[in-house]
């Protein structure tokens, strides 16, 4: 009797957070992936089947390249910015000469993760203005005036500013769990290397970088596919523009839904960011092999 | 970053909800006090302030009705209105734009049929300006009662203009002059931003009036006539036109918004400005007499309309699938009467579309001018933007953004354009 309660029980408390998940999370997966294969607008009364065209349809648009270049590049940015340099930011933070001052740099990195993305758009913006922006006036001031241009107005520097927000926003996070991690790496294996005689890079490579493996694996999960799926930073700072230089999936997916009223295709794009995250998912998952002790 | 998820679930629960609940219940109640949905684009004050008010005496004057209102702001309400329309709870009353925008949804079935309505009673319709329902009006029905009217003009820095001894210009070659010597002074001439790229949609708008003839633009225009291809000469003079004067504005017009802009000129910090007539009240109190408005000069050997100004009526319109559209007009009678189009004018700087209301009390000389422009031009051409289907402006508008930014020629956005215009006007004739 007492037995066979048990094992309802922990399934009960389960089932509200199931609930919640497979209404929220996993039928609008479902029926997104479904409309996909629609045509439709917010006003049609009823929805045409057709088949692949929408996919076909995205293959042959210019604009989408654009997008997954600029979520490419994007990607590529993030992990070597926010994952290597993150690693390296902990690492020093936490290394035994700065220990007293790490309290400080600590929250100055990671005060950024707290501020809403909208405000750090906004100011962002400020600071890139072309006449007033502090960006622009710094560089003339140290005598770099040729390099001062409307950061966010043109094509070939629209997409790398908006990139660049997003590393000093997210930096911190992940320095953050980096910390962590060093934190819980035994204090013997570095005094075992200090008797040993090695030098600091020496035990970073060879004991730190190992052992924090698996947080490796997590950040890189983390940015790779928030570099998918990133919109508020593009849609607030530029709007995708000029033209579509700085569009990315996700602001793509919003101008064709809500601009553009083609819902079957934004169904589609986001199809596709769904298709992509997974890719990369899986593709680390074998890569790394978590789980099991490599 | 994860802001992206709650778009797309969101975006798929509306969907769900379109197609999930077609057959819903109204929610009128117990027959005694009837509610009205009022959905408008004016969040910030003054506007939402007026309209709260305006409420407030609608439901003294008349008991037995509830309204309840919703605001978003501009784009954001291009977009929401779009789908709510096409809800099975759409709002009784709406706010809209005129031209395609509000014909777009006279087609879908979205919107009510008022001719009747108008009609019954001229004592009130008599009082609106006849010619601001035109824009509303769709195969000799009407969808929407004007609320406000607008225009579009340069505006000036008098000030600036006395000290480089310039005269408005009356000719494009003269304003090409005028604009060298301003810049050559060291003073920003023209005042624009472009990273909301509605504002291009305005030059360009008034250019291809001026420089494509009347009737090629109207087969153009026409979403659903397969005959107009853009592919007349004016248009790409025209957008030669709006290049021509890229070296006068500001530096990297694509980072900065329109209100940039307006805050240049409105501090004196550059001389021209293409502003909307509404704005006056916002630029007025700080410039005072130093404002001027000059017409956009005639353009030589323009095949186009030279006395048309580009602006357009703001209007509401009712839902068709409201119960009760006798006193969803009621409250447009209101809005729209003589009484509060003189408020309107003191209080939010809008030009009510009702004759008369505008007055010495609520309005300056210069406000009153450039309401006889808008009531006298031939014919005003309405915004771009909303004139035309959303995927032609849009290759318009993204192509004129990289063509500022030197990486399109006119000739290149014209042919985008012109594609656009062949699968609009394809998927539209099926």
């Amino acid at each position: 009797m007492l037995h066979g309660k048990r094992k309802i029980t922990p399934y009960l408390y389960l089932a509200p957070c199931l609930l919640f998940l497979l209404f929220f999370v996993y039928y609008p997966i479902v029926e997104n992936i479904r409309y996909s294969f629609f045509d439709f607008s917010a006003f049609s009364p009823s929805k045409t089947f057709v088949g692949l065209q929408n996919f076909i349809d995205l293959l042959h648009d210019k604009v989408f390249y654009i997008a997954l270049k600029n979520n490419i590049l994007y990607a590529v940015i993030s992990v070597v910015c926010q994952v290597f340099g993150g690693l390296i930011l902990a690492a020093i933070l936490e290394a035994p000469i700065t220990r007293l001052l790490s309290g400080f740099f600590r929250t100055v990195f990671f005060l950024p993760v707290v501020i809403s993305i909208t405000v750090i758009a906004l100011l962002f913006t400020f600071i890139y203005d072309p006449q007033i922006g502090i960006l622009n006036n710094f560089l003339s001031l140290i005598g770099l005036e040729d390099w001062t241009r409307a950061w966010l107005g043109e094509s070939e520097t629209a997409i790398f500013a908006v990139i660049a927000v997003s590393q000093w926003q997210s930096i911190g996070y992940i320095m953050m769990l980096f910390i962590v991690a060093i934190q819980g790496i035994p204090k013997e294996l570095y005094e075992a290397a200090d008797i040993d005689g090695a030098g600091g890079i020496r035990k970073f490579l060879n004991i730190t970088v190992p052992q924090v493996k698996e947080m490796i694996f997590v950040t890189t999960l983390i940015t790779l596919t928030g570099a998918f799926t990133v919109f508020n930073e593009p849609y607030i700072l530029t709007g995708g523009g000029p033209g579509n230089s700085s569009d990315v999936l996700g602001t793509l997916l919003y101008h064709s839904a809500f601009f553009e009223d083609k819902m079957g295709y934004a169904s589609t794009i986001a199809t596709v960011i769904l298709i992509l995250t997974l890719m990369i998912s899986v593709i680390q998952m074998k890569l790394f092999r978590t789980g099991k002790d490599g | 970053m994860k802001k992206l998820f709650t778009v797309f679930t969101i975006f798929v629960l509306c969907m769900s909800v379109l197609v999930g609940c077609s057959s819903s219940t109204s929610s009128s109640g117990d027959g005694k006090v009837i509610q009205l949905n009022f959905f408008h684009r004016w969040p910030t004050q003054p506007k939402k302030a007026f309209f709260e008010k305006a409420v407030k005496e609608f439901e003294k004057q008349h008991p037995n009705i509830k309204i309840k209102t919703e605001a978003v702001l501009n784009d954001s309400y291009k977009e929401k209105i779009r789908v709510v329309l096409g809800s099975s709870n759409p709002p009784d009353i709406f706010f809209s734009w005129s031209g395609e925008f509000a014909y777009n949804f006279a087609r879908a079935g979205k919107a009510l049929d008022l001719t009747d309505m108008i009609k019954e009673d001229k004592e009130w319709s008599d009082q609106i300006i006849q010619s601001q329902f035109i824009p509303f009006t769709l195969d000799g029905k009407t969808y929407g009662v004007p609320w406000s009217m607008d225009g579009k003009s340069f505006f000036y820095n008098k000030k600036i203009f006395k000290q480089l001894n310039l005269e408005e210009p009356k000719t494009w070659t003269e304003f090409m002059d005028d604009l060298q010597i301003i810049k050559d002074a060291n003073i920003t001439p023209i005042a624009f931003g472009s990273k909301a790229p509605w504002t291009i949609s305005h030059y360009i708008g008034t250019l291809n009036q001026r420089l494509v003839p009347e009737d090629v633009i109207k087969i153009d225009y026409d979403p659903k006539n397969p005959e107009g291809d853009f592919s007349n000469p004016g248009y790409v003079e025209a957008l030669k036109k709006f290049k021509e004067l890229e070296p006068y504005f500001n530096k990297g017009v694509n980072a900065v918004d329109h209100e940039y802009a307006r805050q240049l000129f409105k501090s004196g910090k550059a001389a021209i400005c293409y502003m909307q007539y509404a704005e006056i009240g916002m630029v007025e109190p700080t410039l005072k007499d130093d404002l001027g408005v000059f017409k956009l000069p005639a353009i030589e050997g323009a095949k186009g309309d030279p006395n048309v100004i580009t602006g357009a009526p703001e209007g509401i319109m009712i839902s068709s699938k409201t119960k009760h559209p006798k006193e969803a007009m009621e409250f447009i009678k209101f809005l729209t009467s003589k009484e509060k189009g003189i408020q309107q004018v003191k209080e939010v700087n809008e030009y009510s579309a009702t004759k008369g209301t505008l007055t010495d009390q609520n309005s300056s000389p210069l406000q009153q001018k450039a309401v006889d422009q808008i009531v006298n031009a031939n014919r005003t051409a309405l915004w771009l933007d909303t004139d035309l289907d959303i995927n032609i402006v849009d290759a318009y508008l993204k192509g004129a953004q990289l063509m500022l930014d030197g990486k399109r020629t006119p000739e290149e956005v014209m042919k985008e354009v012109q594609k656009a215009a062949k699968e609009v006007k394809q998927s539209s004739a099926k």
